[in-house]
């Protein structure tokens, strides 16, 4: 095993645009809050290098960390009107034009008119991740995986209809 | 609907080239993830730390400045610092709690865990900060009789006035404290709904 430095820099490299584009698409392309998420979740990849079992893959592991960060983010930000779940639609929020290209700007704001927990599930789905992968990452049952991602999938099919 | 899920992918994809980072950048990220992993070991225990330096210098004051002679006093300052150390009792137990939050556990598990922790603190601040802010300023008031023979009268009233000031700040800050919770605990609640659904 090579040190926890030499591992965490080799984590970055590798996961560390997965990491950004989750967060990035959670808090509805908003690179600032997206960068300060991001920051959170590799510290705590850092912080918990040493001990990590290798129960599941190492994305597996990175993914579990990365929704954990951003669902415990709304508790912190509960006053915040864009992650208030109530308020979902009403977005004060805005990030500049040349932080994204249109229609990735476009997208993650479809996602982010999702519900929290949609929103995670429909990214890993975009990123290719398996029903298997989702079910360990959100500790629910293969079963009611396929069912949520058609539903998701309609839901933004929809959104991204009627904002264009 | 799957051609239309494609076409999401691909704009999905495409906008991974906006993350492409040269190695000065990486390096600068990583700086400042290093600088912050410092900055975040400090945060659980500012509470504590005030709490403390309050018990500290309270309980300087009744023994080298002012140490009360009479027994309603004492029971006074017994009742104060009692209830400081209380709160400094059930504010670590807080930090424990939250330390046991897992961000390697499945997303319902981390929420249930979310879930216990709001309550926890739900009721650390109704009633049990309640009671503890009440036994505080009884304490304080018990103090006043003994006082009254040392400081003249305008002096006393103006101290008591101005405790009823901070205590009506402390509780204003327990109900937003409530307030909070609530509503966290509401968002965590409605977010296991939305996945166990």
């Amino acid at each position: 095993m090579p040190t926890s430095k030499a591992s965490f820099e080799e984590i970055y490299k590798n996961h560390h645009t997965m990491i950004s584009q989750m967060c990035l698409g959670f808090v509805k392309g908003n690179t600032e809050l997206a960068n300060d998420l991001s920051q959170e979740v590799f510290i705590i990849i850092w912080n918990k290098l040493s001990t990590y079992e290798a129960k599941s893959s190492v994305k597996t592991w990175i993914y579990r960390i990365t929704v954990n960060t951003c669902l415990q983010h709304i508790r912190k930000e509960s006053k915040t009107k864009i992650y208030s779940i109530s308020d979902k639609n009403e977005s004060t929020t805005e990030p500049t034009e040349e932080e994204n290209s249109d229609n990735n700007l476009g997208l993650y704001k479809a996602i982010g008119e999702l519900r929290e927990m949609d929103r995670l599930l429909i990214m890993m789905v975009l990123d290719d991740q398996n029903n298997d992968t989702i079910a360990n990452v959100l500790g629910i049952k293969h079963s009611s995986i396929r069912v949520k991602i058609h539903r998701i999938k309609n839901r933004l099919k929809k959104i991204l209809t009627n904002g264009k | 609907m799957e051609n239309d899920f494609e076409d999401i992918k691909k704009d999905w994809n495409s906008g991974k080239k906006d993350f492409v980072a040269n190695s000065k950048e990486t390096e600068e990220k990583m700086t400042l993830i290093k600088k912050k992993r410092k900055e975040n070991s400090m945060f659980y225990y500012g509470t504590v730390i005030i709490l403390l330096i309050t018990l500290v210098v309270i309980s300087l004051f009744f023994y080298y400045v002012a140490p009360v002679k009479n027994i309603l006093s004492r029971i006074g300052v017994l009742l104060m610092i009692g209830s400081l150390l209380i709160r400094i009792a059930i504010e670590l137990a807080s930090v424990r709690k939250l330390k046991k939050i897992n961000k390697e556990d499945s997303a319902l598990k981390s929420i249930e865990t979310l879930i216990s922790f709001h309550s926890f603190r739900k009721l650390i601040h109704s009633p049990i900060s309640i009671i503890i802010i009440s036994a505080y300023t009884l304490g304080f008031y018990l103090i006043t009789p003994e006082f009254s023979l040392y400081i003249s009268f305008w002096m006393l009233v103006l101290i008591d006035l101005s405790y009823v000031v901070v205590a009506i700040v402390l509780f204003m800050n327990i109900s937003k404290g409530i307030k909070k919770e609530m509503k966290t605990l509401s968002d965590m609640i409605k977010l296991r709904e939305d996945l166990v659904e």
